[in-house]
């Protein structure tokens, strides 16, 4: 069986990267703005674990690099629901575009 | 002397500290005997300085180091030569006169006001200290800036009244525009030489590091600065404004000590500028401008502060086209005796408009020789001084600036001289107006009308003396062998150009020449001006008072024309001009701001987006172009 | 190390110390007195007195630079809890967890100034982000505070996004986060390490607010509790430089012909939008946030040459600028809003506070005799040494000219203009405290040498 070349999974990273990006500022429910940023942290986690894999087997840190960047994202995850649910308290409302107070 | 100039240097700091903690505990006497006190005792140390100075010349004094990072250090240091020694003796001097008037005129200002007034006039001093005693450009500039806040303070000083903040605003704006030139220099000057001191930089071996552009830039940057500072085109105009400050600032800053900054900074760097022939052509011609222009516009004013005011951006414009010509010493000259007759002149109007009960029309006023006696003939020594009169000494400085102009150029002098008639033209006005014909007030200022107290008189006097003999340090040889004492002080510091001597003859006849033709002059303004009524009056009384034909030939060719000329220099040039320029910059960064704020709409997406676009844009430029 | 482990550990006990403290005021004193312990570990930490020996795998590498920032840093907070931390008292009931945050931010500030792997300025910068979202949205009944919490983090995620991605080139292009020129001169023609440079060159602009990638700055800080904003604004912000000046200094300098030129446009972009915009702004809180932008810009001078210049300046620089915002800010916060008006004859009531604010004012105008003038002088002394860059110093220049407008227009009304109704209420402590930090803005400004003669 022959092994995905490295190129192929770095194409399917920046894919992600790229996705989660428009999905930033498409996007108006926060809700799916944050699962954009998982993406983009996703992206991130790919390309750590290919580059390991593939350039370096010798050591794991690329690995280890992913792992604390899961557990960030997770607390990144929760503040950021805790936010939101905040902000739907006062606003009635998860849309972006309402969120527009402060301006100019 | 190491100590000494520490001690000029900090006493009006430490009248300016205790004047501004206790202002609210202290008596008003005693916060004027402190900040009073603490200027003689700098006055005092002055002179000790300046007699040193006389015996064993300049000395350069390091305190501590400033800045320091490996090699490269600013180190607090300070120059005592003979161009500063002058400068301190002014500044201490006719300041300790000025502090001592001011006790006087602000006595009704409430005790915490009269103390905020002490402390800025003390911090000001200590500024203007720090910038003629500096060391390198560094230090100048400090001080350069002090003295732009404290003036900022001081003409802000009544602040209930909005036109006068806006006054205090734009004198800082427009010094602030000045001062970017000066800060740009001495970058540039450290971007190749590494260094900010003066005597290093004035070295030989310094100026051979320089190409001619880098003089001619770095001249001009200065220059930038001191046409901010001493008001000069295109930056004059917030000096007409600061006349919104009290009467003894206005003398004190606005006439004696901080506009000369500008003066004293191209006579710092006369090395510098004797090496740079096009910003010199520049200066001669911005110098000539703004004292012809200046001179017309004060033809027409009726405020007393006003034509002050622009007498005094004429004065300076003379004093710049001096430097221009490279006649150093005859512009340093010309400072010193215009530090005494200009204050002189201010505090005289001070003592007018304190007697005239704060009104500064002088079309309201007519007749006070009579009930001021001491002001007055204080004031008329004042303006012949400033007109040119032998012997007071406004007559051999400008006599000197007039001859190094001719030995250049006839042209040029004949165009200076015109400023010079000019000169005389409106403060004889000013003169005659004030002081002769009858009272034009209300009943009350009749009754009000009053000779000032002594503290205001005395300093009057003094100054009158001095602007009588001062001329003494600068007789030039043709009158008086082994005179022109003043050159031969500075030539140090200044370099002696003797290559346009002129012959006694030519010299005799220029002195001549001048002095008749400003007599002239004053001999029309007194016709004109002495029975001065206000133009309102008509009908029969204006058919009596016009029964010289004379005066009808006057009006109808001199002062029409002149008039005129005034008029479009005012509505022209400076109100739709400079000041559109000037105002049309901030309207500009308003304007901007405005826009620039659209920017920020308040949603994350936009935001997003424009910073993806711009990392697009320099990997683009990264990627596609550098390749 | 030390004050590391005890920001980390005061940072835990102070999330528990509302169980054991029932009075605000002690919880209050068991901060700073924690604070004034971190100080003096970490002084001793820098001359020899190690409390603990973690070996640290070469991660982490504490120099005198490091240490002599990190005091600043605590010392810096110490002064904002003396101004402002019974202003926290307003925002909500969690006053005690408050302090724990900000001791996790300390935290996090300690691990970005000496970081030599990424991983650990990774780790750094999530560490003062985190805590910061949560005091952002802090005044939870506050619409403006929930929103610029929403903000901070939607934008700070982006940025933590495009960071790991670069992050995550430069490991693939050099198999390797330690943070040294010799693994980056390994590798200089691959492209995916510049991309990867350029990416981490975004993503600490966007930490330190600078153009364009600014935006989040003027909403969050307007929107953040005020107490929040001046510690947001100052002491987190000096050390996100830090570690940007850190990170391209020991690191990236093999590249620097690809960087510079878009530093020096960034810094440029940063002083135009701060200065321009701030002189339209009606709210000081506002007129503040572009006012931190426009001061970035000359902070990010530092980037641009690397020498002693920029090294002095830098901190002389973060100094002065704590302070003199600090103290504005401890004044904001006790006023009833942020608006211009309410300044309107504070000299007659406060005639000393005003002459402090002044102080601070003429100090981030960059007045002569001011700390603030010195360290802008720093700044471009260390760029007109990298050469090239003089359009720059004179754009700089012209910038600052214009940055006078907007802080004068504080000056203007605090001084000259009538007052119609009543004014802030203060401790003669706090008058006392805040002179002291004007006059140690004024005596920088005239002798330096007293600060930095600690970093030699």
């Amino acid at each position: 069986m022959n092994e995905v070349p490295l190129t192929h999974i770095l194409v399917l990273s920046t894919a992600l990267f790229f996705i989660g990006m428009f999905g930033l500022f498409t996007r108006r429910n926060m809700i799916t703005i944050l699962m954009s940023v998982e993406l983009i942290l996703n992206s991130v986690n790919i390309n750590f674990v290919a580059f390991n894999k593939y350039l370096f087997p010798e050591k794991l840190d690329g690995v280890f690099f992913v792992l604390f960047i899961i557990a960030i994202a997770a607390a990144e995850a929760a503040l950021a629901i805790a936010i939101i649910i905040n902000l739907y308290r006062n606003h009635q409302s998860i849309d972006v575009d309402d969120a527009t107070e402060m301006k100019f | 002397m190491k100590e000494f100039l520490l001690v000029i240097l900090v006493a009006p700091f430490v009248g300016f500290l205790i004047n501004g903690l206790f202002r609210n505990v202290l008596s008003k006497k005693i916060i004027a005997f402190n900040a009073c006190g603490q200027i003689l005792i700098s006055f005092l140390f002055s002179l000790v300085v300046f007699s040193t100075i006389l015996e064993s010349g300049g000395a350069i004094f390091e305190y501590y180091n400033f800045i320091k990072v490996g090699s490269f250090q600013i180190p607090f240091a300070l120059q005592i030569d003979q161009l500063s020694s002058i400068f301190l003796l002014i500044i201490t001097g006719v300041g300790f006169l000025i502090h001592v008037y001011s006790a006087s005129y602000m006595k009704e200002e409430s005790s915490a006001h009269f103390g905020r007034y002490f402390s800025y006039l003390n911090l000001f001093i200590f500024f203007m200290l720090l910038l003629v005693l500096g060391a390198n450009f560094v230090i100048m500039f400090i001080g350069w800036e002090g003295v732009g806040l404290c003036s900022y303070l001081l003409i802000g000083y009544w602040f209930k009244n909005t036109e006068y903040n806006y006054a205090a605003r734009k004198a800082f704006v427009m010094n602030r525009i000045g001062d970017l030139g000066f800060l740009i220099a001495i970058f540039w000057l450290i971007a190749k030489l590494d260094t900010t001191s003066f005597s290093i930089i004035f070295s030989n071996e310094s100026l051979a590091k320089l190409s001619t552009l880098d003089i001619t830039a770095i001249t001009l940057l200065l220059f930038v600065g001191a046409t901010g500072k001493s008001a000069q085109i295109p930056l004059y105009t917030w000096l007409p404004d600061a006349m919104a400050g009290p009467t003894p600032v206005s003398a004190l800053i606005h006439a004696a000590t901080m506009v000369t900054a500008g003066v004293y900074l191209v006579a710092r760097c006369n090395v510098l500028y004797s090496l740079a022939p096009i910003t010199q052509t520049i200066i001669v011609c911005i110098g000539l401008a703004t004292a012809i222009l200046a001179a017309t516009i004060a033809l027409k004013q009726n405020d007393i502060k006003k034509i002050l005011a622009y007498s005094t951006v004429s004065q300076l414009g003379f004093m710049f086209f001096a430097l221009g010509l490279g006649a150093y010493t005859a512009a340093v000259f010309h400072v010193i005796t215009h530090a005494f007759f200009k204050a002189l002149l201010f505090l005289g109007s001070g003592s007018v408009i304190h007697a005239m009960g704060g009104e500064q029309d002088i079309r309201k006023m007519g007749g006070l020789s009579k009930k001021l006696k001491i002001t007055y003939w204080t004031f008329f020594i004042g303006c012949l001084a400033i007109a040119g009169i032998p012997p007071f000494s406004g007559f051999f400085s400008k006599d000197a600036i007039l001859v190094s102009a001719f030995a250049k150029s006839p042209a040029l002098y004949f165009m200076v001289l015109l400023g010079a008639l000019l000169t005389a033209f409106y403060m004889f006005r000013l003169l005659f107006i004030t002081f002769s014909g009858s009272f034009r007030g209300t009943k009350e200022q009749q009754q009000h009308l009053h000779e000032s107290p002594a503290v205001m008189t005395l300093p009057l006097i003094i100054l009158a003396i001095l602007s009588l003999v001062a001329g003494v340090i600068g007789i030039p040889d043709v009158l008086l062998n082994g005179g022109d004492k003043l050159s031969e002080f500075l030539s140090p510091i200044i370099f002696v150009n003797n290559e346009h001597q002129l012959s006694h003859s030519t010299e005799y006849l220029l002195m001549g020449l001048s002095t008749i033709l400003i007599i002239g002059v004053i001999v029309v303004a007194w016709v004109l001006f002495k029975k001065y009524k206000t133009t309102e009056t008509v009908g029969i009384g204006k058919f009596f008072e016009n029964k010289w034909y004379v005066d009808e030939l006057y009006n109808k060719t001199i002062v029409n024309s002149i008039n005129k000329l005034a008029k479009i220099c005012n509505d022209i040039i400076e109100k739709s001009g400079i000041d559109a320029v000037v105002n049309g910059v901030g309207r500009l960064v308003h304007y901007g701001s405005r826009q620039l704020r659209l920017l920020q709409s308040g949603q994350v997406g936009n935001y997003i987006l424009v910073m993806v676009l711009c990392m697009v844009l320099v990997f683009s430029f990264q990627f596609i172009f550098k390749k | 190390m030390n004050a590391l482990i005890v920001t980390a550990v005061l940072g835990v006990m102070m999330m528990f110390s509302s169980i054991v403290l029932k009075r605000n005021s002690a919880i209050r004193m068991l901060a700073i007195v924690g604070l004034l312990f971190t100080f003096i570990a970490n002084v001793l930490d820098s001359s020899g007195v190690h409390f603990f020996s973690i070996n640290i795998k070469g991660m982490m590498h504490f120099d005198q630079f490091a240490y002599f920032f990190i005091s600043i840093s605590i010392f810096c907070t110490f002064i904002f809890f003396l101004l402002s931390a019974k202003e926290m008292e307003r925002i909500g009931v969690n006053y005690s967890e408050y302090f724990a945050l900000i001791f996790f931010i300390l935290c996090g500030i300690i691990l970005v100034a000496s970081f030599t792997s990424l991983l650990i300025l990774f780790l750094g910068i999530e560490i003062i982000s985190i805590p910061l979202y949560i005091l952002t949205g802090s005044d939870k009944k506050n619409l403006k505070s929930n929103e610029a919490s929403l903000k901070y983090f939607l934008l700070g995620a982006f940025s933590t996004g495009i960071m790991l991605m670069g992050i995550a080139l430069f490991y693939g292009s050099t198999g390797s986060f330690s943070v040294e020129n010799s693994v980056v001169i390994a590798a200089t023609t691959s492209p995916m390490l510049l991309i990867g440079i350029l990416l981490l060159l975004f993503s600490m602009s966007f930490k330190v607010s600078a153009a364009p990638f600014h935006f989040w700055a003027p909403d969050v800080y307007d929107g953040a509790p005020t107490v929040f904003t001046s510690f947001m604004a100052t002491i987190v912000k000096a050390a996100a430089f830090i570690a940007f000046i850190r990170l391209f200094s020991l690191a990236f300098t093999p590249l620097q012909d690809r960087w510079q030129l878009i530093v020096a446009v960034i810094i440029a972009l940063t002083l135009f939008v701060g200065n321009i915009t701030a002189v339209f702004q009606q709210s000081v809180k506002r007129m503040l946030a572009y006012s931190s932008i426009a001061q970035s810009g000359f902070m990010l001078m530092a980037l641009l040459a690397f020498n002693t210049f920029s090294v002095e300046g830098i901190l002389l620089y973060i100094v002065a600028y704590s302070i003199s915002t600090m103290g504005i800010f401890s004044v904001l916060v006790k006023m009833k809003d942020s608006s211009l008006e309410e300044f309107n004859g504070f000299a007659k009531h406060q005639p000393v506070l005003a002459v402090a604010l002044t102080v601070f004012l003429l100090s981030l105008a960059g007045i002569p005799l001011t700390a603030g003038f010195l360290s802008k002088f720093y700044m471009l002394k260390a760029v007109m040494h990298s050469g090239n860059f003089l359009w720059l110093i004179i754009f700089a220049v012209l910038m600052a000219a214009v940055s006078v407008y907007y802080y004068f227009r504080i000056i203007q009304v605090m001084f000259f203009k009538e007052s119609d109704s009543n004014t802030i209420i203060v401790s003669t402590s706090f008058k006392w405290l805040l002179s002291a930090l004007a006059i140690i803005i004024i005596v920088l400004g005239v002798y330096p040498q007293l600060l930095l003669q600690f970093l030699v």
